[in-house]
C-alpha cells in the first residue's frame, strides 16, 4: 500500500463535486479575490452603529445613544453618525444577528472572531487571514499576501498552517511594514554598500561548502528577501502618490490606513486587516464602558468617513466586486447603560458588515428584538460568518486543511448566508 | 484521593545563612487581611539579613521538593536594626507602595496608606515623579514618601520597619520599600551602616541589581538545602536501578569499519557498514567548537573561549571543551526553550486565556540548573504541586479556556515522555494510533484525581444525513470514564511512593508508571529526544509519536537508554557520551535527500541544522556585548492588581524568558515596543509566542521574511549599531592594527579567523579613516532604554498613555544612540561591515 495516510484522509473526507462538505448542498461561490478586514477592537456597540433602536438616555432608559437615519436601503436604518455609510449601504450587507458566547474576555473573543474556533489545546487554529492566504495563494510575487495594520497577536497568527502563512505588519503608516523599510540612518549609499558586502560574504560562504544543500538554499533565500523589499512593494506605502483630495476624503489615521489597504489590494495583497485602535479619541476605543460612551460618536464618524470613502473608492477603481470589505468586532454591547453611562459587553447578538465582494448587497440579514438584545429570527454563528467570507472568496468553508496529518475543516461547520449570493 | 499529609507545613524559621548583613528581616505570614499589622497570630516563616533598609524582593519559599510556594497574601516584612547615632536633628524618609509603619525605639513615627486594589482601565496617567532636591531618586508612582523629623539623643537606637506586602487584589511584591535618613545634608543615605548607599538613581539601581543577584544565589542555596533529603532519596533509588540493570545483560557493542571514539560509534558504525554507507569526515576544531557551544549553552563561543580552546593541545581540545561547557550556567537556558515547546508552556502576562498555563519555565530552569535527574523532573511535573504563579509544577496544571485541561495535560505528558500521541483521542478514536477516546480520558482522570466525562466540545458531532466522519466516536459527551492507566504494555504497576511526594495519589501513580525502570520506553524516548536535538534527526522519528515507530538503529537506542537509566537519568552524562562520539563530531551530510535520505537516517553524519530562534537572538546580543534590554514582561508595574490577572514575568535576559505580548486588544498603550522588536525576530525564526499545544519539531523553515526582519528590523539595527555599549566600539577605541580588528570581528561573530579574501574585502572598506577614527574628548553615553513605568493597565486607555508608548516606539526605530567617540563616517562603514557579517547565512547555519 503506497497511499500515504494524508491522502487516505483526504479521500475519506472529500465528497464529490463542489458540494459543501458539511451539508451536501452546493456551495455558493462569490467573485472576490481579496479581502479588507476592518477590525473594531474592543467590541463596537451594534445598537449605536448598525442596528439602531429606540433612543435611550445614557442613564436609566436603555436604547441607542443616537437618533437613527434612513439609508440607501429601504426600511434599513443606521445611527445618525453613519451618514456616509447610509448613502452607500446598498453596496453593503448588514449581518445583524451574529452571535457567540464569550463576553468576559476581549482576548478570547477576538481570537474566536479571527479563527472561528475556540482553542482546543491540541492545535492552534489559524486566523482567517492566514486561511485566505493559504487558499488563494499569492497574486503577485512582488508583494506579500497578508498584511496587518495593527499589533501582532495570537489571533492573527497562522497557527498550524505555519509561519509561511503569517503576516507582515505595521503599527504606524509612516514607519512602513516591519522589516521592509531601511533603518532610518541607512541611506541608499549605505544600503548599496551593505548589500555588496553581504553578497560577497554569501558567495564566499557558499563556495566553502560547495555541495551543501542547506548552505545553498540559505544563501538563495537571503538574496530573495532583499528582492521582496523592492520598490514595487514599498511604493505602495507612499500615500502621497494619491491625490490630496482623495487622501483628505478618507479622513484621519484610520482612513489613511483604509486608503493604504486599497493600494495594497491593488498591488496584489490578498488579505489586509486594518485595526481601528484609536482609543484615545474617546478614552476607551470601542470598549465603551463608563465615560467612553460620551465621545463614542467621534469613533463612529471616523469609521463612517473612512468606510464610505473606501467603498466609493473601490467602486471607482472597479475593485469593489472583486474585493470583499468586512467590518468585524469581537462582540457588541447591551442596550442598557452601566453606572458610568457606558455599556458592558454583549455577544448574544451583534453586527458585522460585508461590502462589495460581488455579494447581493443592499439587505440586512437577521432581525434583533426591540432593544437589540436577542435575535428574533435566526442567529448567525461566527463559523457562519467565516463561511460566508470564504464563499465570497471562492473558498469551500468545509474543505479540510491539515494540521500535520490531522484533517481540520476550514470552518467549524459554518454555513454561508445564502441570501447574499446571487 | 488527597493524601492527608501536610507537605508544606512551615518549619520553625531559622536564619538564612546565605543572606547576611546588619539589618535583620523577618517574614510573617498568615496575618489578618483586615488588620494586617496585627501580628499576634502570625507565624515567622523566614529570617534573613539585608545590608540596609532597601527591599525590592524577598526570598522564595521552597517545599521539600524545592518547589516555589506562595506565601500568604498579604504577608508582612519586618526589618529591625539597631545602631548608634550622634545626637542631633534627623530627617527620615519612609518609602512604601502600601501600608508600612516605621518606629524608632518602640514609637511609631511614620505610617503610609494601604495601596488600593484597582479594577479600572481608564485612570489618568499620573504626573511624572517629582524630582527631589539633590537629585535624589523620586518615589515611583504610586509609592508614598512619609517624612519624619526628630531630635535623636546620642547613642543606640532601634529602628523597626513593618510593611504589608500583597493582599487582596494586589501583587505580592515589595515595590521599592526603603527608609533613608539625613542630618540636614541634601543627599540621603539609606538607613544602615555609615557606608550605606545613597538614595540616588545610580546607587539604587546598583543596589537593586546586587540584591537581585544576592537573593538569586541565596535562593539556590536555600532550595538545595531544603531539598537535600529528597535529592538523597532519588540518589538511593538510582543506585538501586543501577544495581538491577547491571545484573541484566546489556547490548554488546559490535565492531565496525567506521571511526570509533566511544561505544556509540560502534553501534552507529555497524549500521553504516550494513547499509554500505561511509561516514562523513570530522569537523574542523573550530566548527566543532561553535556547534558544541551552541548545543550546550545556546550561544556562540566568545573569542576568549576560542583562544582558550586553541591554546589547548590538539589532542585535548575537544575533550576539554566538552567538560568545560557541560558546566556552563547556560546549560539550563538552552534546555528550557526545548521543553517549553514540548510541554506547551504558555503563560500570559494579561488575564489568562487561550490555553494559558502558569510560568513553569522557572521551575524547569531551576531543575536544569540543579541537575535534577530527568526521571525526577518528569515525576515532579506530573505532581503539579507548588505555586502556580511562581512557576512551580502547579503552573503546568493550568489550562485556561480549555474545557478539559487534564485531557490536554494527559496528551502532552504522553507525547513528551512516552512518545504516545493522543491528541486525536480528544474528540474521537485515533484513526492511525492505537488509542481510543477512552484511553485519553482515563489517563486524564488519574491526573484530575477523579473520573472525568467527555466534554461537549471534545467530540465530533454527527449530523443526520451529513457525510459520515472518517473517524469513530466511541464515547458520548457526558459519558463518564473511569480513571485508569492506559499503557499497561509499557508498565503495569509501580510503587507510587516516590522520593518526591505528590499531594494527589493518582498523580503519584501516573508518575511512578511513567518513570518505572521497567518502562524502558521512558528512557528511550528521552535519549531519542536528546539525540535528535544534537544530531538533527532522531533514531526514532517522529520523536513524539512512536506508535508506528521503527528505530533506525535499535541497538543504539537500547544502549543509550540503558546507559541513561544506569547513570541516574542524568542528562549531562548522556550529552557527554553523545558529544564525545565521532558520530556527533562529524561534518553534516551535504545533501539530506541523497541516497533516499539514508546517510542522515543512519547517521553517516549529522543533519545540517540552523540556529533556533533563541540561539540566534541570544548569540547576536552576546556577540556585540549588548543585553536584550527589553521591558519587564509586565502590564501592571504598579502592582495594584493580583497575579491571577497580571503576571509579572520579569525582565528577560535570555530569549526563553520572553512571553506572548498579549496585545489582542490592539491598543498602543499595551504595547511593549522593545520586547516586540525581539519577539518579531523570534517568531519569524520559528519561536512560538503562544504555545497552545505541544510541539517537538518547530516549523522554522527558511523564509525571505527571516532575512528581512534581521536586515531591516529594530533588533538587527541595534546589533549593528556602534553605541557606547557595543563591544566593537570598545574594540575600535583600542590601539590595534586594522587586520587584527577584522580578525577579531570574525572570531567573535563567526568563531573563526578571517580568510585572506575576507581580510582583503574589509581592509579595502575600512582602511580610509581608520587612523583618524577616534574622536578625542568625546564622552560615552548610557544606552539603557527605559520605558515609562507610569503607563500601566489602569490607564492604558488614556490618550496620554497611548502617546507615550507611540513616542517610545518611534524613538526605538532610531536605534541605540551612536557613540560620539568614533568619527561618524568611519563608524557607519564599520556598522555596515558588522551588518554584513551578522546577516550572512553563515551566522545562522550551524557548522
Amino acid at each position: 500500500m503506497n497511499i500515504t495516510r494524508r491522502e487516505l484522509m483526504r479521500t475519506a473526507a472529500l465528497t464529490p463535486g463542489v458540494a459543501l462538505a458539511n451539508t451536501g448542498e452546493p456551495m455558493p461561490k462569490g467573485k472576490a479575490d481579496a479581502c479588507i478586514f476592518l477590525w473594531l477592537g474592543g467590541g463596537a456597540a451594534h445598537i449605536d452603529t448598525f442596528d439602531p433602536k429606540r433612543r435611550g438616555d445614557g442613564k436609566k432608559v436603555a436604547g441607542s445613544y443616537y437618533d437613527s437615519i434612513p439609508t440607501a436601503v429601504r426600511d434599513v436604518k443606521l445611527t445618525e453618525h453613519l451618514a456616509g455609510t447610509a448613502k452607500v449601504l446598498d453596496r453593503c450587507a448588514l449581518v445583524r444577528t451574529l452571535s457567540h458566547n464569550i463576553v468576559s474576555e476581549h482576548g478570547a473573543a477576538t481570537n474566536l472572531v479571527h479563527t472561528g474556533r475556540m482553542p482546543s489545546g491540541t492545535i492552534q487554529y489559524p486566523s482567517i487571514g492566514s486561511i485566505v492566504t493559504r487558499e488563494l495563494g499569492t497574486k503577485s510575487d512582488k508583494v506579500p499576501p497578508y498584511v496587518v495594520m495593527g499589533y501582532p497577536n495570537i489571533a492573527r497568527d497562522p497557527g498550524y498552517l505555519g509561519a509561511k502563512y503569517g503576516y507582515i505588519y505595521l503599527t504606524q503608516i509612516e514607519t512602513g511594514p516591519n522589516g521592509f523599510m531601511r533603518p532610518p540612518d541607512v541611506d541608499l549609499n549605505r544600503e548599496d554598500r551593505r548589500e555588496t558586502l553581504l553578497g560577497q560574504m554569501r558567495d564566499l560562504y557558499a563556495k566553502r561548502y560547495p555541495g551543501d544543500q542547506t548552505v545553498a538554499s540559505q544563501a538563495a533565500i537571503s538574496a530573495t528577501g532583499f528582492r521582496m523589499a523592492g520598490p514595487a512593494f514599498l511604493n505602495v506605502f507612499d500615500l502621497a502618490r494619491e491625490s490630496k483630495t482623495l487622501r483628505e476624503s478618507y479622513g484621519g489615521e484610520f482612513g489613511q490606513r483604509c486608503l493604504l489597504a486599497r493600494r495594497l489590494v491593488q498591488a496584489g495583497v490578498r488579505f489586509v486587516e486594518v485595526s481601528f485602535n484609536l482609543n484615545f479619541l474617546n478614552g476607551t476605543g470601542w470598549d465603551t464602558h463608563n465615560e467612553g460612551q460620551v465621545n463614542q460618536h467621534l469613533l463612529i464618524r471616523d469609521l463612517d468617513q473612512a468606510f464610505a470613502t473606501l467603498v466609493a473608492d473601490l467602486e471607482k477603481n472597479r475593485m469593489l466586486d472583486s474585493t470583499l470589505v468586512v467590518i468585524a468586532t469581537e462582540f457588541g454591547r447591551p442596550a442598557a447603560f452601566d453606572a458610568g453611562g457606558g455599556r458592558g459587553h454583549h455577544a448574544e447578538v451583534f453586527s458585522a458588515v460585508l461590502a462589495g465582494g460581488g455579494l447581493r448587497t443592499g439587505q440586512a440579514i437577521g432581525t434583533t428584538d426591540e432593544l437589540g438584545m436577542k435575535a428574533v429570527d435566526r442567529k448567525i454563528s461566527v463559523p457562519d460568518l467565516h463561511a460566508t467570507i470564504h464563499c465570497a472568496l471562492g473558498i469551500d468553508p468545509g474543505k479540510n486543511l491539515f494540521a500535520g496529518e490531522r484533517p481540520v475543516p476550514i470552518t467549524d461547520k459554518g454555513v454561508p448566508v445564502r441570501e447574499l449570493f446571487v | 484521593m488527597l493524601i492527608p499529609v501536610c507537605l508544606f507545613a512551615a518549619a520553625t524559621a531559622q536564619a538564612n545563612p546565605a543572606l547576611t548583613g546588619p539589618v535583620r528581616v523577618e517574614i510573617l505570614e498568615n496575618v489578618p487581611a483586615k488588620d494586617p499589622l496585627d501580628l499576634s497570630a502570625a507565624s515567622v516563616t523566614e529570617i534573613y539579613q539585608e545590608p540596609a533598609f532597601a527591599f525590592v524582593r524577598t526570598p522564595v519559599k521552597f517545599s521539600p521538593n524545592a518547589f516555589a510556594l506562595d506565601r500568604s497574601s498579604p504577608f508582612v516584612l519586618r526589618a529591625t536594626y539597631e545602631r548608634s547615632l550622634p545626637g542631633g536633628a534627623y530627617r527620615f524618609r519612609m518609602r512604601a507602595r502600601g501600608l508600612a509603619v516605621l518606629s524608632i525605639d518602640g514609637k511609631e513615627v511614620a505610617r503610609s496608606k494601604a495601596q488600593p486594589a484597582n479594577t479600572s482601565g481608564d485612570d489618568p496617567v499620573p504626573p511624572p515623579p517629582v524630582r527631589l532636591e539633590g537629585n535624589l531618586r523620586p518615589a515611583p508612582y504610586p509609592h508614598q514618601d512619609v517624612l519624619h523629623s526628630a531630635e535623636l539623643a546620642a547613642g543606640r537606637h532601634t529602628f523597626v520597619l513593618t510593611a504589608v506586602i500583597g493582599g487582596k487584589g494586589l501583587y505580592p511584591s515589595p515595590g521599592e520599600l526603603a527608609v533613608s535618613l539625613s542630618r540636614g545634608e541634601v543627599l540621603e543615605r539609606l538607613l544602615g551602616p555609615d557606608d550605606a548607599p545613597f538614595l540616588t538613581d545610580s546607587d539604587w539601581e546598583r543596589l537593586a541589581a546586587a540584591m537581585e543577584a544576592r537573593h538569586r544565589a541565596a535562593d539556590v542555596t536555600r532550595r538545595r538545602e531544603t531539598g537535600k533529603e529528597v535529592a538523597a532519596a532519588w540518589k538511593a533509588r538510582h543506585e538501586q536501578v543501577r544495581t538491577t540493570l547491571a545484573a541484566q545483560p546489556g547490548p554488546v557493542a559490535p565492531s565496525t569499519q567506521a571511526p570509533v571514539w566511544n561505544a556509540i560509534d560502534r553501534f552507529v558504525g555497524a549500521r553504516l557498514d550494513a547499509e554500505k554507507l561511509t561516514p562523513t569526515g570530522l569537523t574542523s576544531d573550530l566548527e566543532f567548537l561553535r556547534r558544541l557551544t551552541l548545543d550546550t549553552t545556546g550561544l556562540i563561543p566568545t573569542p576568549a573561549e576560542v583562544r582558550g580552546f586553541l591554546a589547548d593541545a590538539p589532542a585535548k581540545r575537544r575533550g576539554n571543551a566538552i567538560a568545560r561547557l557541560l558546566k556552563s550556567d547556560s546549560w539550563a537556558d538552552h534546555w528550557v526553550s526545548y521543553w517549553q515547546d514540548v510541554l506547551a508552556e504558555n503563560p500570559g502576562i494579561l488575564k489568562p486565556d487561550l490555553n494559558n498555563t502558569g510560568p513553569f519555565r522557572w521551575w524547569m530552569h531551576q531543575s536544569f540548573t540543579d541537575g535534577i535527574p530527568f526521571d525526577r523532573f518528569a515525576a515532579e511535573l506530573v505532581s503539579m504541586d507548588g505555586s502556580l504563579h511562581q512557576g512551580a509544577p502547579a503552573a503546568f496544571a493550568q489550562s485556561t479556556l480549555n474545557d478539559s485541561p487534564m485531557a490536554a495535560k494527559a496528551d502532552i505528558l504522553a507525547q513528551a515522555f512516552l512518545g504516545q500521541r493522543m491528541a486525536c483521542a480528544r474528540c474521537h478514536d485515533a484513526p492511525f494510533h492505537p488509542f481510543r477516546q477512552k484511553d485519553l480520558f482515563s489517563l486524564a482522570g488519574m491526573l484530575a484525581g477523579k473520573d472525568l466525562s467527555v466534554t461537549k466540545t471534545s467530540t465530533v458531532p454527527m449530523t443526520e444525513g451529513a457525510r459520515k466522519p472518517a473517524v469513530n466516536v466511541t464515547l458520548k459527551p457526558g459519558e463518564p470514564v473511569a480513571q485508569a492507566w492506559p499503557f499497561p504494555s509499557l508498565a503495569s504497576h509501580a510503587d507510587p511512593n516516590l522520593p518526591s511526594k505528590a499531594s494527589l495519589l493518582s498523580r503519584a501513580q501516573v508518575a511512578a508508571l511513567i518513570i518505572a525502570p521497567e518502562n524502558t520506553r521512558f528512557a528511550q524516548v528521552i535519549v531519542n529526544r536528546v539525540w535528535k536535538r544534537y544530531l538533527g534527526t532522531g533514531i526514532v522519528e517522529p520523536a513524539d509519536d512512536w506508535s508506528r515507530a521503527k528505530p533506525s538503529n535499535a541497538e543504539l537506542l537500547n544502549y543509550l537508554a540503558r546507559e541513561f537509566a544506569m547513570n541516574g537519568y542524568d542528562l549531562k552524562h548522556l550529552a557527554r557520551m553523545i558529544f564525545e562520539s565521532h558520530a556527533y563530531q562529524r561534518k553534516p551530510v551535504e545533501d539530506p535527500a541523497a541516497e533516499m535520505g539514508k546517510p542522515v537516517k543512519y547517521f553517516a553524519g549529522p543533519a545540517r541544522r540552523k540556529m533556533t530562534a533563541e540561539q540566534l537572538v541570544d548569540s547576536l546580543h552576546a556577540s556585540v556585548g549588548k543585553d536584550l534590554n527589553v521591558e519587564e514582561m509586565n502590564l501592571n508595574p504598579v502592582g495594584d492588581r493580583p497575579p491571577t490577572q497580571f503576571l509579572n514575568m520579569g525582565k528577560p535576559e535570555r530569549s526563553w524568558q520572553m512571553t506572548a505580548l498579549s496585545n489582542e486588544r490592539d491598543r498602543p498603550a499595551l504595547a511593549l515596543p522593545i520586547a516586540q522588536s525581539v519577539s518579531d525576530v523570534l517568531t519569524t525564526y520559528g519561536w512560538r509566542q503562544s504555545r497552545q499545544n505541544a510541539v517537538t519539531s518547530r516549523d522554522d523553515a527558511a523564509s525571505p521574511m527571516q532575512t528581512l526582519i534581521l536586515a531591516n528590523g529594530i533588533l538587527g539595527t541595534r546589533i549593528a549599531r556602534l553605541s557606547d555599549d557595543s563591544y566593537f566600539t570598545g574594540l575600535l577605541l583600542k590601539d590595534m592594527p586594522l587586520s587584527s580588528v577584522i580578525n577579531e570581528m570574525f572570531l567573535r561573530l563567526l568563531s573563526r579567523p578571517a580568510s585572506a579574501e575576507e581580510t582583503r574585502i574589509f581592509t579595502a572598506l575600512l582602511k580610509d579613516g581608520y587612523a583618524g577614527r577616534r574622536v578625542a574628548g568625546a564622552a560615552s553615553v548610557d544606552n539603557v532604554r527605559k520605558s515609562d513605568t507610569r503607563v500601566s493597565w489602569s490607564n492604558h486607555l488614556s490618550a496620554e498613555a497611548t502617546l507615550i508608548r507611540m513616542e517610545e516606539e518611534k524613538k526605538l526605530r532610531m536605534g541605540d544612540q551612536p557613540t560620539a567617540r568614533l568619527a561618524a563616517q568611519f563608524r557607519e562603514k564599520f556598522e555596515d561591515a558588522l551588518w554584513s557579517v551578522v546577516n550572512s547565512p553563515e551566522f545562522v547555519v550551524i557548522p
